[in-house]
């Protein structure tokens, strides 16, 4: 469905992206997982032709990226990172123009299936400026469903929304893939990639470093972790294969320690030494 | 490919255009200049000047109909281009349509002449009411409608090379306001200094400036227009090459 390889950008001396490859599976949700600066983004950018990789292969549905930019256009939905709407229309009519570009059949149809779908039919003729940073985002969404792709792009979709606004999002980007569409979001939050990820890379200063599910990650790197303050109050977070292993870590230590399942912030530290922020 | 592609980009700028129209402001801003210029030179310093065997006052207005609609065409595309690309990113839903860099191209461009048109038009109805020999001739119109798809062309060019949006200013202090005051919006052309004429004549609006006063089609007349259906198509290409390379 899509196979990447060994794909490379660079932006002057800054290697965004160095020699990342792998593939995602028809009907899947693949999450790419990282800190700011990793090169989540730009592998999108390259996957949806937005950027021209220095190297490398990018296909989709059997078809090149570069090559063959046409077919892949007529294939992918993207919600960006940056919101790109028109602020000064309507939110009927930024569907409107975008179905327009895609050569949407059933415009009238589609338009109303796709803002009722995110709750957003009642608002079709309020201008986009009105709109919170949830609705904008949700409407985004939307539009990015409007042209039924067979791949859907999410670039960060729920930042700087609050938790509720986000486990909404998440309801909705579930209710995507229920006609087999494949998903690729990109997100720093891990219960995010937790949440709605089958398989999920994890990327590290423009290097894939680890790809596996959720669980998979996590009991490659141990399945508990005991977290504490130690002497110089600095926080320890020690990852264990077995929850008896945690316990003994814990034993002696008096002063609050917390013996948790581990997560995929814990896999991260683990393979790079730092957090994900 | 869709032959019709230019078709939402023009229509997104239409209904752009039709919100800023019902502001005040707009339409203040589209005529206040040239209308400046027309009462400060046309009927206070021109009064009493012939120029070209007419009045000063029908010498101008075809003028600021140029300038006009060439600041009009020109800014508004440049501008929103800019800020369409860097800021707002709105661009980047054109680029991942499936169209032709050539059908964004086109959209933009044919929106920029509906905005020069309407500013010059504004200019076109002062000329009626004030100047007893200003006409619409079949050169005029046709002159009109290359200057704005030039200088619409021009504009997409420039907002897709300025780095900022600071940038569009600049570029438009050193290319566009030169051309307003020397290419013979103003004054004739051959009463500049014979030292920078060569530069004069490499401005596009000095020939629709040319074109647009004439009666009828002379050699000189021709020359310029070829010159600007040269130019426009050359910007034209160069504008779309531009959006074919965009990567971020």
């Amino acid at each position: 469905m899509i196979e990447v390889k060994d794909l490379t950008k660079s932006y002057g001396n800054i290697r965004a992206v160095q020699d990342v490859s792998f593939e995602i599976r028809k009907g899947e949700v693949f999450g790419l997982l990282g800190p700011n600066g990793a090169g989540k983004t730009t592998i999108i950018k390259m996957l949806t032709t937005l950027s021209r990789p220095d190297a490398g292969r990018c296909m989709i549905d059997g078809f090149h990226v570069v090559e063959e930019p046409f077919e892949i256009k007529k294939r992918i939905g993207i919600v960006p990172q940056e919101n790109n709407l028109d602020r000064e229309l309507t939110a009927y009519e930024n569907l409107l123009i975008y179905g327009m570009l895609h050569r949407v059949r059933d415009m009238k149809g589609e338009i109303r299936s796709a803002l009722r779908m995110v709750d957003l039919w009642d608002r079709k003729d309020s201008l986009v400026s009105s709109f919170s940073g949830g609705m904008q985002r949700r409407l985004l969404l939307s539009r990015a469903l409007l042209t039924v792709p067979s791949v859907l792009f999410l670039d960060e979709p729920s930042i700087g929304l609050d938790p509720q606004i986000r486990r909404q999002m998440w309801n909705v980007i579930r209710k995507t893939r229920i006609d087999g569409r494949t998903v690729v979001i990109t997100t720093h939050y891990i219960e995010e990639a937790e949440a709605l990820c089958d398989r999920v890379g994890i990327l590290s200063k423009g290097k894939l470093i680890a790809l596996d599910s959720p669980k998979n990650l996590k009991a490659m790197v141990g399945e508990y972790t005991a977290e504490f303050i130690n002497n110089d109050g600095r926080l320890i977070q020690q990852v264990c294969r077995r929850r008896e292993d945690a316990l003994e870590m814990a034993r002696g230590r008096d002063d609050g320690v917390t013996i948790r399942r581990s997560n995929l912030e814990d896999v991260f530290i683990k393979l790079t030494g730092e957090r994900i922020e | 490919m869709n032959a019709f592609g230019w078709y939402p980009i023009f229509f997104r700028e239409m209904l752009l255009f039709r919100r800023k129209l019902l502001r005040l402001g707009y339409l203040f801003s589209a005529m206040v200049v040239p209308i400046i210029y027309l009462i400060a030179f046309g009927f206070g310093l021109g009064r009493n000047v012939r120029i070209q065997e007419t009045d000063y006052l029908s010498f101008l207005i075809p003028g600021l109909v140029a300038m006009s609609s060439m600041n009009n065409s020109y800014t508004w595309i440049a501008s929103a281009f800019n800020l369409n690309r860097l800021y707002f990113k709105t661009f980047q839903v054109f680029v991942q349509a499936p169209i032709s860099p050539s059908s964004i191209m086109v959209g933009e461009v044919l929106a920029g002449m509906v905005k020069g048109l309407f500013a010059s038009s504004l200019i076109i109805v002062a000329g009626f009411l004030t100047s007893p020999h200003f006409s619409l001739t079949p050169i005029f119109i046709t002159t009109l409608l290359l200057n704005c798809f030039l200088f619409a062309n021009l504009g997409v060019i420039t907002g897709m090379l300025a780095k900022s949006h600071e940038d569009t200013a600049t570029y438009s202090n050193f290319f566009i306001m030169p051309m307003a005051f020397f290419s013979g919006t103003f004054f004739p052309v051959d009463k500049v200094p014979q030292l920078i004429k060569p530069i004069i004549y490499l401005m596009p609006l000095t020939h629709t400036n040319i074109v647009i006063r004439k009666a009828a089609m002379d050699q000189e007349g021709l020359i310029s227009f070829a010159v600007l259906i040269i130019c426009s198509i050359a910007f034209f290409v160069y504008g779309s090459r531009l959006i074919k390379n965009y990567t971020e």
